[in-house]
């Protein structure tokens, strides 16, 4: 833009760079108050970096670590499920043109559709009977059915970029079905399916409201741990430490997604974030 | 698995001209070959829709169902949504909730948007600023409620303290565990998912028609209004429909951030379900909420397909 001479353009010009200067601050500041709290080692944060310290770091209980690496193992585990059941799905859905492959990918989507909140009472009622509540492998199916309907829409759009030619030319020599599938299509979106599960297990780890109802003492993910905690007891510093850790675990996700795929790849991603 | 070890059907000219005697047992193999290989194809959806069947469909489909019998006779009854819509509590709170998710929709959009527009237009600015909206999405809301008790604290908050120290305020601003504080919490949220997803589809409208504009005589705040706006309402409006229901169905801000009276939809239910044993009437309110929140949606969906997907959808 040229800049055009005036008051009224030196005006606007100054407003703009202050609304983003403002929006800016308004973005960061939980990440900084989070970060600056758990370096302080108490809730009152002042904007000295005197006191640093990483007591609030060392005073995390065992019970906080145990939940963020049970959240860590459902979520790997999900993700590696979800896309094992996903990719074939989406194989057949797009390379069968099956019937009703519509209403199909739309049943797979309800987990999304449905608010979470919703989902998991309806999760509550069924898995008290089935004693799934408050163990590892409730947690794992929903977060499974809740990954689902990601690594669907993932791997179908990937499946449709992908030319069927490869697939024909394999068949054409003489490969079967499965190994042309296993030998040219799994390779061609490989990397698209490992960003894919970047993505779903970053959904998982993060998931809340879906879980609430069917966690219990025996099975509490990080979120859930956080929470409970706080409407228990209040803000506690070595939860907020915990806070902390979760931001370091979100910047390293946004690092290894903006290297490997530059950051405009985030600009309006199919990640919708709910919840 | 047999199907996949037979070789493919090729693409296949089915009756091969001068075999008259072995042509209908060639197109009854083909047939059947063809058959076995949707069955095999049908076989790879499978897993999918179990695990879907069984964790989604069925327990929505019990919930449902639920939400029509009575608790103990097990009779079909409508008492729990007349309960529901009858109790003015409950429609009270149902409004309030609407009514705090619209403005925070609508403050959140107008302030996302000329950023948006903005993140879009600047490569620089762009790439500075895309880590501070996407790393809020990959932090648990949870997260995001301990900052705001740490900024909007009565007394240990930092807002209450800077105001305090300039003597702005002469006592503590008690917002934080009340409305104005789970709006302000949701204001971020909302804010953040607004800039991402209009970020993407600014970007998807092309800057050479505003360029035209401006060419014939346009201000650029012109331009701006009367050709990027318009193209961008897809956009605008999967937006909206995002931001509005994931805030009436909200749980986990109202629950930390919540004063005495239960300001929020969420909450309701989950004291119906929780503490007051009464599982039906919460499921009932659940059905009511979850209509609001994908019938929004779903209106959205309507409206995209109905004026193009110029904006991208998602």
């Amino acid at each position: 833009m040229k800049p055009r001479a005036g008051l009224g353009a030196v005006f606007s010009r100054t407003a703009l760079t202050l609304y983003v200067i403002v929006m800016l601050i308004w973005l960061l500041f939980p990440i900084v108050l989070v970060l600056l709290a758990s370096f302080q080692g108490k809730l009152e944060v002042d904007f000295s970096l005197a006191g640093l310290n990483l007591e609030a770091y060392k005073a995390i209980p065992p019970a906080y670590w145990q939940a963020f690496w049970f959240t860590v193992r459902a979520a790997v585990s999900a993700t590696a499920l979800a896309i094992v059941i996903a990719v074939p799905a989406a194989w057949a859905m797009v390379r069968g043109r099956l019937r009703g492959r519509r209403v199909l990918s739309n049943v797979v989507l309800i987990p999304d559709v449905v608010p979470q909140l919703i989902m998991g009472i309806a999760l509550l009622t069924v898995f008290i009977p089935l004693h799934l509540s408050n163990n590892f492998a409730g947690i794992l199916l929903a977060l499974v059915a809740l990954s689902l309907s990601t690594g669907l829409r993932f791997s179908e759009a990937l499946l449709e970029g992908l030319p069927e030619e490869y697939e024909q030319a394999a068949l054409s020599l003489g490969a079967s079905r499965l190994k042309s599938f296993l030998l040219v299509t799994i390779p061609l979106i490989a990397p698209g399916i490992a960003i894919a599960a970047l993505f779903i297990f970053m959904q998982n780890l993060v998931t809340f409201e879906l879980l609430f109802f069917v966690a219990g003492p025996n099975a509490t993910p990080i979120s859930v741990r956080l929470f409970s905690d706080i409407v228990d007891r209040g803000v506690i510093p070595y939860a907020v430490a915990m806070a902390g850790i979760l931001v370091y675990v979100a910047m390293a996700f946004y690092t290894l997604v903006a290297v490997t795929l530059g950051p405009k790849y985030m600009a309006g991603s199919v990640m919708s974030r709910k919840g | 698995m047999a199907p996949a070890r037979e070789r493919p059907a090729p693409i296949v000219d089915p009756a091969p001209k001068g075999r008259g005697r072995a042509l209908s047992d060639d197109t009854s193999i083909l047939k059947r070959r063809l058959l076995r290989e949707r069955l095999f194809y049908r076989l790879c959806t499978v897993p999918a829709l179990l695990v879907t069947g069984l964790v989604a469909v069925v327990p929505l489909l019990l919930l449902v169902f639920n939400s029509f019998r009575n608790q103990a006779s097990g009779a079909f009854s409508l008492e729990y949504y007349g309960a529901s819509l009858g109790n003015a509590f409950f429609l009270r709170t149902l409004a309030t909730t609407i009514g705090i998710a619209l403005g925070v929709t609508v403050i959140c959009i107008i302030l996302a948007l000329p950023l948006a527009y903005l993140l879009a237009r600047r490569t620089l600015l762009r790439n500075v600023i895309m880590p501070v909206i996407t790393i809020p999405r990959m932090l648990p809301f949870v997260v995001i409620g301990y900052a705001m008790i740490l900024l909007l604290a009565p007394t240990t908050g930092v807002v209450n303290k800077v105001l305090l120290g300039l003597g702005i305020l002469q006592q503590p601003a008690f917002i934080l565990f009340d409305w104005p504080g789970q709006a302000i919490a949701f204001c971020y949220t909302g804010i953040v998912v607004a800039t991402a997803v209009l970020t993407g589809v600014m970007m998807s409208v092309d800057p050479q028609l505003e360029d035209a504009a401006v060419s014939m005589g346009a201000t650029r705040l012109r331009a701006f209004f009367v050709i990027t706006l318009p193209l961008a309402i897809p956009g605008i409006v999967a937006a909206t429909a995002l931001i509005f229901t994931s805030i009436v169905t909200a749980y986990a801000i109202p629950v930390m951030l919540n004063g005495r009276v239960p300001y929020m939809i969420s909450l309701l239910i989950s004291a119906n379900l929780l503490t007051l044993q009464q599982p039906h009437l919460a499921y009932a309110q659940a059905v009511i909420v979850s209509c609001l929140a994908i019938g929004v949606t779903a209106f959205a969906q309507w409206f995209l397909l109905r004026y193009g997907q110029r904006g991208g959808a998602r």
